[in-house]
């Protein structure tokens, strides 16, 4: 093989060059006038399909601004986690490194968050989560994280609560969980509060995330002979393990509880046939009574036509709580951001939310609602009905977050 | 020596050009193509799981440093040992089978061990990977800034390149390169040919065991890729690309892989299309990887400038 | 452990089971007679489950998208065999690897970008939604369907291979090649004959999977590996042997998932190594 000469190695060289698009590190370029935004959503893997509607609604809450704030131009990038925790933690990185980003809103997947909330942390930039792990505002919380989903126990308490007062009957639970963080969480406490209401947990099985073979565990699911079929489970899984529930003839003859759901995205997925006697708890559904949350459907319904589900909410919640955050804080500061945002109390999306200072978990109402028959539907998305809000925060006792740490 | 030369510049120069992170990431991979082409290009066996050794290292490299806030020479030996640890299960099931059934069975047993990986949440956090891992200090210095990781990566690619160096040149070597010449004639000789297989194994093992320790601390995660197949069909693409006849062609290759990888999935989410389109263009077309299109491209300039001076000496 | 509760998984285990039998012989004829590793055969699996709701989507009727579905797989078979295989015959092992590992990685993409990376759902056709009381057990009409499909399928491959003349050539060629070709048998065509059924093989499965596991773009991706183990288990060229290795693979995973669900599909990669251990040629091999 022939040798490398002098031009060769200038070839390379230049080819080198070119390849700085590699990202020489971004001169800091976001300090004078932008505030760079990274909306770190899922565009392929398991939450593929949420990925799209979370872009609507953080876009949504930034066009509502014209993009500015303090008077400054914010700079709002996507990135694609693929629903994975290494993809995540690179393009967070990335964006951090190369795009002089500081503020980071998602991802959706809660065991993916824990590992942005890790680079967070280590890169010093202000973190907006919602999701079912209460590991963000509990065992792993620091200043950088701030939780906006309901605390897992106030969901308990609240699916929990209003379900055994419509029906006393039924306290044969059996258990169907996703293996994965925001399962786990739900799951202790759906068990602590159904002891206080005297429920038998006949079973309790976990399944994979993005299983698709539900025969097994709803065969065994029929076995214990519940009185009510709980899922805690999410977007596909949960369409399709409603679904296999229905076609071995468990519902609508026993009831089906949803227990974190993203409502309307899953509801609509499914047949009305099959969601009849389905119950579900969600942080958020569009016929909820607030003006912030009648504005935003409006608004969502009007550009994309159908309402929005819990994720674009979620989005869009998150960084309506951002903003106003730095509307308090007067600067767009990462650390004068997170005092403010600290103890920050508005009526937003969901009614009365406030941040808890010592946890970052916000203190909000979690849903709950029954599905209609198909002849109640009033029209195509009419799936359910609110019948309760709560909004119980976890009991001190529980808090597993026990200093949040220093700046 | 000259060789020898271009690589320490590209070491120099590289952090100039190019994102810290991905500069560190292309030498890693390098230590793992070097390992995997001891089994490839000198042995003749194409291991398809090699993310096994690479995967199950990081993990248990990086539980120790997570919770047990090991040092950093301790992780790298435990690194080491996992790696070699689990080349020898998988190449004492593998080294009696040869051809497709060799190929079948690593892959087999690497699914094995990713789902293993998958499914034992409590552990290695599964599809989340496990993250929060430290970067210890090295002999007081902290290296936590991305340059001083670099130059400490960097450091480790050269020693791992002139151990290789020794290994091929060593009887081991020339054994290995006799072995995937013609095994039964290596058997005749007189040597033990499923235990110098398992030895490459072992040795290769050993060098995906470190690739993989730093990558854990290069990202602060171990994400469950590292120990999928997509992973180990990762460095076999990278290492033949480079060519896997020499022992520079992992570095090649990895040069071009991690490069390609990095600035085409910024752009498009759906690269792997193009990572595709690209394993089957060159195999059909660039069987000799990059090397043998470099010489195949100087030949073809050659005979253009000067038609009627036929060159007599064929490249390679 | 209730009675019920055990037929119901054994009826599971059959029914993945066939599927895996299915996917099993497929391999088993390609690494059989071409010698390759076609590590794009889950792949083929998820594109041939695309490939039915798109037919239905199109035309309306199941049943026929259950025909066309793995003739366009086995047609795509064809074009691969033709202009990427073919070239590398006597390339090696890793090329063919590489060649196959690309194709699967364009395929997946290519699902995404003409499908999205959504999962979606296919119910099944009218005729087989909802259960069955068989008396001990309630279970879901589209299962059974399944599982006898799948079982006239691996029927109906048997008796090919192992009936008909063209069958014998194919089986011959696994056995050997040289021979075939010196019997004046166009061993190319023999090639791509087998490929292509391999390929529909792998189609078949996938779409009579889609109903009961919905879609995604990785739903291959499991498949590749069960496929490999059950493949290894049968011994390499065992086509017989790949029918009973699926249908043990099927019935035990389902089986361990009633104790130790996790471990499910792990459990499933350490029997093949624990047999290959005492047994290197597989439960069923000669050579």
């Amino acid at each position: 093989m022939r040798e490398l000469t002098r031009r060769d190695v200038l070839k390379l060289g230049g080819g080198a060059a070119a390849a700085a698009g590699l990202g020489v590190p971004a001169v800091l370029r976001a300090q004078a006038k932008e505030v760079p935004m990274l909306g770190l959503w899922s565009f392929t893997g398991a939450f593929s399909d949420v990925g799209p509607v979370l872009d609507r609604g953080m876009k949504l809450a930034l066009d509502e601004r014209g993009m500015k704030i303090q008077g400054k131009t914010i700079k709002y990038i996507t990135r694609d986690d693929e629903t994975k925790a290494g993809s995540a933690t690179r393009r967070a990185e990335e964006a951090v490194d190369a795009d002089g980003v500081k503020y980071i809103v998602g991802p959706w997947s809660s065991g993916v968050a824990l590992a942005v909330s890790e680079v967070a942390k280590r890169k010093k930039v202000f973190h907006y989560f919602s999701g079912g792990t209460e590991d963000i505002s509990g065992a792993r919380c620091h200043r950088y994280s701030f939780q906006w989903a309901a605390s897992p126990y106030t969901a308990a308490k609240t699916v929990v609560d209003t379900f055994m007062q419509a029906n006393p009957k039924a306290k044969r639970w059996h258990l169907l969980v996703a293996d994965y963080a925001f399962g786990w969480s739900v799951e202790k406490y759906v068990k602590e509060v159904g002891k206080t209401h005297g429920i038998e947990f006949v079973g309790a099985d976990r399944h994979p995330l993005g299983e698709r073979e539900f025969s097994n565990y709803v065969t065994k699911a029929a076995g214990n002979k519940p009185d009510v079929v709980v899922m805690i489970n999410f977007g596909l899984d949960a369409v399709t393990g409603a679904r296999e529930i229905f076609n071995f003839g468990l519902t609508p003859k026993i009831p089906l509880i949803m227990t974190w759901s993203s409502g309307v995205e899953e509801l609509v997925q499914l047949a009305p046939e099959i969601r009849e006697n389905i119950w579900v708890g969600s942080n958020f559904y569009y016929t909820a009574d607030t003006p912030v949350a009648r504005e935003f459907v409006k608004s969502y319904q009007a550009k994309f036509g159908g309402p929005p589900g819990y994720a674009p909410a979620a989005a869009y919640g998150m960084t309506r709580m951002l903003l106003h955050a730095m509307d308090k804080a007067k600067s767009t500061e990462v650390p004068d951001v997170i005092r403010a945002c600290e103890g920050l109390e508005v009526d937003d999306l969901v009614g009365r939310m406030r941040v808890d200072p010592k946890t970052h978990q916000t203190l909000r109402p979690y849903f709950f609602m029954r599905c209609k028959k198909k002849e109640a539907m009033k029209h195509p998305m009419d799936f359910a009905d609110i019948i309760a809000t709560g909004s119980t925060p976890l009991p001190a006792e529980y808090a597993a977050c026990k200093d949040i740490g220093a700046l | 020596m000259k060789p020898w030369v271009a690589i320490l510049a590209a070491v120099v120069l590289l952090p100039v050009f190019v994102r810290h992170a991905i500069a560190t990431e292309i030498w890693i991979f390098a230590i793992f193509g070097l390992g995997l082409n001891l089994l490839m290009g000198y042995t003749g066996l194409l291991s398809f799981g090699q993310a096994t050794f690479f995967g199950s290292a990081a993990y248990v490299a990086g539980y120790l440093l997570k919770y047990y806030g090991i040092n950093l020479f301790l992780a790298l030996g435990i690194g080491v040992v996992v790696g070699a640890a689990s080349a020898a299960l998988v190449g004492y099931l593998c080294v009696q089978r040869s051809g497709l059934y060799f190929i079948m069975l690593t892959f087999a047993l690497n699914q094995m061990f990713f789902f293993t990986a998958y499914q034992w949440t409590t552990v290695t956090g599964g599809e989340d990977g496990m993250p929060g891992i430290p970067r210890p200090s090295v002999l007081g210095l902290d290296i936590h800034g991305p340059l001083a990781y670099y130059a400490t990566v960097a450091a480790l690619f050269l020693l791992s390149l002139w151990v290789m160096q020794r290994i091929v040149e060593s009887p081991l070597g020339k054994i290995l390169k006799a072995i995937r010449e013609n095994e039964l004639r290596a058997e005749a000789l007189g040597f033990d040919v499923p235990r110098m297989k398992l030895v490459a194994f072992v040795v290769g093992g050993a060098f995906s065991g470190l690739a993989g320790v730093l990558y854990a601390m290069l990202f602060g995660i171990v994400p469950l890729e590292a120990i999928g197949f997509v992973f180990s069909g990762n460095v076999v693409f990278a290492t033949l690309i480079g060519g896997s006849g020499s022992l520079y062609g992992p570095v090649i290759g990895s040069f071009v892989f991690i490069w390609l990888s990095e600035s085409v999935s910024a752009m498009w989410a759906r690269w792997p299309l193009l990572l595709g389109v690209a394993f089957v263009i060159v195999v059909l077309f660039f069987r000799g990887g990059v090397v043998e299109a470099w010489a195949r491209f100087w030949t073809w300039r050659a005979a253009r400038r000067a038609p009627d001076r036929v060159r007599i000496d064929a490249p390679r | 452990m209730k009675i019920s509760l055990l037929v119901s998984q054994v009826l599971n285990g059959l029914a993945t089971g066939m599927l895996y039998a299915l996917m099993g012989i497929g391999l088993s004829i390609i690494t059989g007679v071409l010698n390759i590793p076609n590590f794009a055969h889950g792949a083929l699996f998820a594109l041939g489950a695309y490939s039915l709701y798109t037919v239905i989507q199109l035309v309306g009727n199941f049943w026929l998208a259950l025909v066309l579905a793995p003739v366009g797989v086995g047609l795509l078979g064809v074009l691969i065999e033709y202009g990427g295989i073919r070239p590398l015959y006597k390339a090696g092992h890793d090329y063919q690897l590489l060649l196959t590992f690309g194709l699967s990685l364009i395929v997946t993409e290519g699902i995404i970008i003409i499908w999205s990376p959504v999962g979606m759902s296919q119910l099944p056709p009218p005729l087989l939604r909802g259960g069955v009381d068989l008396g001990i057990t309630f279970y879901p009409k589209y299962r059974l369907f399944v599982m006898v499909a799948a079982g006239l399928l691996v029927l109906g491959a048997w008796l090919f291979l192992e009936k008909t003349r063209y069958g014998a050539i194919m089986r011959a060629g696994i056995e050997d090649k040289e021979m075939v070709s010196l019997l004046g048998i166009d061993i190319h065509r023999l090639f791509t004959a087998a490929f292509a059924l391999g390929c529909a093989m792998a189609g078949i499965a996938g779409a009579l999977t889609a109903p009961i596991r919905g879609l995604n773009p990785w739903m291959g991706v499991d498949m590749l590996g069960i496929a490999f183990v059950v493949v290894a288990l049968a011994g390499l060229g065992n086509l017989l042997g790949s029918i009973a290795a699926g249908l043990l693979v099927g019935v035990a995973q389902s089986l361990v998932a009633l104790f130790w669900p996790e471990a499910s599909v792990a459990v499933i990669f350490a029997v093949m190594a624990a047999i290959l251990l005492v047994r290197p040629q597989g439960l069923f091999g000669i050579r």
